[in-house]
């Protein structure tokens, strides 16, 4: 037997098993493909010194990372699939006296072909996509820079190591397999004596309770800051629900339907009921894996897809003009001389500021305790909590902004709250009282650390309120003092240079004591699309991936699962069942087979909706509508690809169940 | 007229692209009466089975005719095929057929729950029925719990549950040790003389000579046939015995 010989078996072992080793081989070549990419397009060298180039860089490596690390996870399961499949066709040919060495030789023919198609074709296909994928990349950051095209060396060399790798250990797993494997067991295959699982109620009821504890956390958090603290606490707890869930609270379930007799003896329940108990044990952790996969897929694709699409919202709420200073420690005089120095530079360049908004305040962080809001506690404490910050601003001030003349006695306050209302008619701070005239609906700035905690915007009758809570403050044995502070916002008109004006002005204010802090969006603009767009990228690019796995994890689910039904449904049909029940039963479990996990996604979706946009809010992003229309839109276009894998599999697995059957070829 | 009528039946298997063709029936009739229990013995590949799965709808003739209680069952609608099984045949096969995802109550109701019965019937008629056949502490198992004789016996069931016209037997024994073979056999008997009729074939001689008559199958057609008449079980596999040897060797038969 020559080295034809074997190598034309394997040729024909892959085609014979086309049906199980075609995903096989897509799901290599597309990551190969995915990987080539991302590595490619960390390594490439025209990124220069853009702004946020270094963040984009490592963001792509950390995508790389990723990468690889699923192309691991996918092809080992996808091959352990594969043998488990192919045992019995080892036994067999063992039976026949073909011996292990042999088998191991067309093994090795086997792992070699698949390797260099998969590698070459993902090669070849990476390099032709690479430039369109980098140019896309450059127009989601807007950079513009020239780009070389470059194949690049370290990349296929990444590839191929990442790649041989691999192969090597899934060809040193199915030799070790053949060699464990006896052939009489090879040929039972592993059929036989399927033990009914046990409904496990503890276990069902550990999955209740975090998952439970789990939403509630999500529903419950108010400030951002908690999110943050809160998130992997939350994401761990229903993680571990989910799989407790699927694997032990499905089966409880579907037994206390099996109990009601009079729903399971019927045609229609009957069978599905008692095969979902079945398929429920060698699957739940499968469409555990799934629900959390498409969980991901749905988080990660929505929330990066909404701060991409809202970065112009991001920006606006981060820095509220085109120019912002903000001073702290200041006096009277201070604001007089750096309004002074601001309309000189403004008018040494003729330009004439719009939208300005200038304001006093003295803000607060701390905690609200029935009307009294404490100042007095330790930063690292309040983040346990549920921190609030309370911002003064000075009547006239705020009258100036808002265009409307307010009056306030002495000790009136007006209201205006974000992210939680203040439900108490009277406010005390710092031994003095307030009571509450108004509250408002909208306050014309709002600072993007506001977005972060609950926070109430307090107007008080004039400056000398703010000075005397100074003062109160400065004889309080508090060890965190705040400061008087002033801020300054302008927009420039369309032509002016935003650039050379922020610089002035920071120049003008940078001897100035107190110290004043300048910004400019423009000069922040690049880094932002430079973060805020690789992030995206990074997200359609792990959905992708994450969209493949899932795919790949429920196709072979579903073949498998047509092999072991094809014996019963052939003796259901003996013992009485139509070819229309038949059908109807199989659509009833690959239905709730496929869209259990599904459905379970969108409700960990639904439930975190909340609980994400709070953490939105830490970046930035407040416009809460557009999120929900991006989560709803990713939902909406992830079912649709979830369904047409749905149909696919369907087809194949209903195929399998029926194929070279006597009995379907009469009744059709 | 007959309960059962074989006439002229023939079965030509074509592969799949017509190259090769096996005649596994050539030319066979029959008849069966209400009340029969019929043996039909052949050698292996001899085409019983084809016979059988013919007679259960599962397979159709390439010519020949099949009738039950005067009507023919070969041209039902594909849509009542199902039905009519259900409803107005039992099985019984070697290797069992029972579902590992069922236990053995619910193996037994199967055919009941398929054809829409109440759940109060379907009590009334698992009750006796298990106890007749010796299950009925088994009824909360499941197949693999269960020894091969039990098994058996729950298969049994299943086709009785239905209250059949005719119960179909593919080897039923083929798959048991002897002592489970016995007793199984005692019960088919048993049954029978409380009005099941019965059609079995089977290449065992011992399975054979519990029927009350037995039907010889060679080369796709039938070739003899014994009655049991008042002979013993012993007397009567002498008899199946001589013949099957006669067959096998090409002899004459008289007798
Ligand atoms: N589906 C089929 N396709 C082709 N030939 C078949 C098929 N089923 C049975 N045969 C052939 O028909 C003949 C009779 O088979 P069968 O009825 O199974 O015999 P028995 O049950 O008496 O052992 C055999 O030669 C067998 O090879
Ligand atoms: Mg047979």
């Amino acid at each position: 037997m020559g080295r034809f010989f074997y190598g034309k078996l394997a040729f024909d072992n892959i085609r014979k098993n086309s049906r199980v080793y075609v995903p096989y081989i897509i799901t290599s070549i597309s990551t190969v493909i995915m990987y080539y990419l991302m590595h490619s397009m960390a390594v490439n060298q025209s990124l220069g010194k853009m702004a946020g180039a270094a963040q984009v860089r490592s963001m792509l490596s950390f995508g790389f990372a990723i990468v690889g690390l699923f192309s691991v996870i996918f092809l080992l399961y996808t091959n352990s699939f594969l043998i488990m499949r192919r045992k019995k066709e080892f036994g067999l040919v063992q039976v026949l006296g073909m011996e292990k060495k042999h088998i191991a030789r067309i093994m090795i023919y086997e792992t070699a072909y698949i390797a260099i198609i998969s590698v070459l074709s993902g090669l070849i296909s990476g390099i032709i996509l690479s430039r369109a994928m980098f140019l896309l990349l450059l127009k989601i950051l807007r950079f513009e820079v020239k780009l070389a095209f470059e194949i690049s060396s370290s990349s296929i060399v990444s590839v191929l190591l990442l790649f041989a790798g691999i192969y090597l250990v899934t060809l040193v797993w199915n030799l070790w397999q053949v060699h464990l494997a006896k052939p009489v067991d090879l040929l039972k295959g592993g059929q036989v004596g399927e033990r009914e699982p046990k409904a496990k109620w503890l276990l069902t009821l550990v999955g209740l309770i975090s998952i439970g504890s789990g939403y509630y956390i999500a529903l419950t958090t108010e400030s951002p800051i908690a999110a943050l603290v809160f998130f992997f606490v939350a994401v761990m707890l229903v993680m571990v629900g989910t799989y407790a869930l699927f694997t032990s609270g499905s089966i409880s379930f579907l037994k206390l339907l099996r109990k009601n007799k009079r729903y399971y003896y019927t045609p229609n329940h009957f069978t599905s009921v008692s095969g979902m108990i079945y398929r429920m044990k060698k699957n739940a952790v499968g469409l555990a894996n799934i629900c959390i996969l498409s969980t991901m897929v749905l988080v990660t694709i929505s929330t990066t897809v909404s701060l991409y699409v809202g970065i112009e919202d991001v920006l606006r709420t981060r820095y509220p003009r085109e120019i912002t200073i903000s001073s702290y420690g200041i006096t009277e005089a201070h604001v007089v001389e750096l309004q002074r120095n601001v309309s000189e530079v403004l008018e040494s360049h003729e330009i004439a500021p719009e939208d300005t908004l200038e304001y006093r305040s003295l803000v607060f962080l701390g905690q609200e305790e029935d009307g009294e809001f404490l100042t007095d506690i330790e930063p690292s404490s309040l983040f346990a909590g549920n921190p609030q910050s309370l911002t003064l601003v000075p009547g006239e001030d705020y009258s100036r902004m808002a265009g409307e003349d307010i009056a306030l006695e002495e000790a009136e306050v007006l209201i205006f709250s974000k992210g939680g209302s203040y439900k108490h008619a009277t406010l005390s701070v710092l031994g003095r009282t307030f009571k509450v005239k108004d509250r408002l609906s909208r306050f014309p700035v709002v600072s993007h650390e506001a977005s972060i905690t609950q926070s109430h915007y307090v107007i008080v009758r004039d400056m000398s309120v703010l000075e005397e809570l100074f003062r109160a403050q400065e004889q309080s044995a508090s060890e965190y003092k705040s400061e008087l502070r002033h801020f300054l916002g302008f927009d420039l008109p369309q032509d002016a240079d935003s650039a050379t004006i922020y610089r002035a002005i920071r120049l003008a204010l940078s001897s100035g004591e107190p110290f004043s802090h300048v910004e400019s969006v423009d000069a922040v603009k690049d880094e932002f699309y430079a973060l805020y767009g690789s992030l995206f990228f990074l997200g359609i690019f792990l959905g992708t991936l994450f969209v493949m796995g899932t795919v790949l994890i429920i196709y072979y689910k579903q073949i498998t699962e047509g092999y072991e039904d094809k014996g019963r449904f052939e003796i259901m049909q003996k013992v009485g069942m139509g070819l229309e029940e038949v059908k109807k039963s199989i659509r009833s479990q690959v239905v709730m087979v496929f869209f259990l996990p599904l459905a379970a996604a969108v409700i960990h979706v639904a439930a975190a909706f909340r609980f994400i946009s709070k953490l939105l809010a830490v970046f930035n992003l407040t416009n809460i509508a557009l999120f929900f229309w991006c989560t709803l839109g990713t939902a909406l276009v992830f079912a649709l690809l979830y369904a047409l894998v749905y149909a696919i599999t369907a087809r194949v697995y209903y195929r399998i169940v029926t194929e070279g059957q006597a009995l379907t070829q009469i009744n059709d | 007229m007959h309960f059962l009528e074989v006439r002229n039946v023939k079965k030509v298997y074509t592969t799949r692209f017509g190259a090769n063709q096996v005649q596994a029936l050539t030319n066979v009739s029959f008849g069966v009466e209400k009340g029969e229990y019929v043996a039909i013995m052949g050698e292996s590949g001899s085409g019983k089975t084809t016979l059988l799965n013919i007679l259960a709808t599962l397979d159709r003739p390439t010519e020949g005719e099949v009738l039950l209680n005067g009507k023919s069952i070969l041209n039902l609608p594909h849509r009542e095929i199902a039905a009519f099984r259900r409803d107005n045949l039992g099985f019984v096969f070697q290797d069992f057929n029972l579902l590992d995802t069922f236990s053995i109550q619910d193996n037994i109701l199967l055919p009941l729950v398929l054809a829409n019965v109440p759940f109060s019937e379907m009590e009334r008629r698992l009750k006796p029925l298990a106890r007749r056949l010796g299950i009925e502490q088994l009824l909360g198992k499941y197949p693999y719990e269960v020894s091969g004789g039990e098994q058996q016996r729950t298969a049994i069931a299943r086709a009785l549950v239905t209250r059949p016209q005719l119960v179909l037997a593919d080897e039923p024994t083929g798959a048991l040790d002897s002592r489970s073979t016995d007793s199984l056999l005692r019960l088919f008997r048993d049954i029978n003389e409380e009005g099941q009729t019965i059609l079995m074939v089977t290449h065992s001689t011992k399975a054979a000579c519990f029927a009350k008559r037995v039907l010889f199958i060679k080369d796709g057609e039938i070739f003899h046939q014994l009655y049991k008449g008042s002979l013993s079980e012993e007397e009567m596999y002498q008899k199946i015995s001589d013949t099957m040897t006669m067959i096998a060797t090409g002899g004459v038969v008289c007798g």
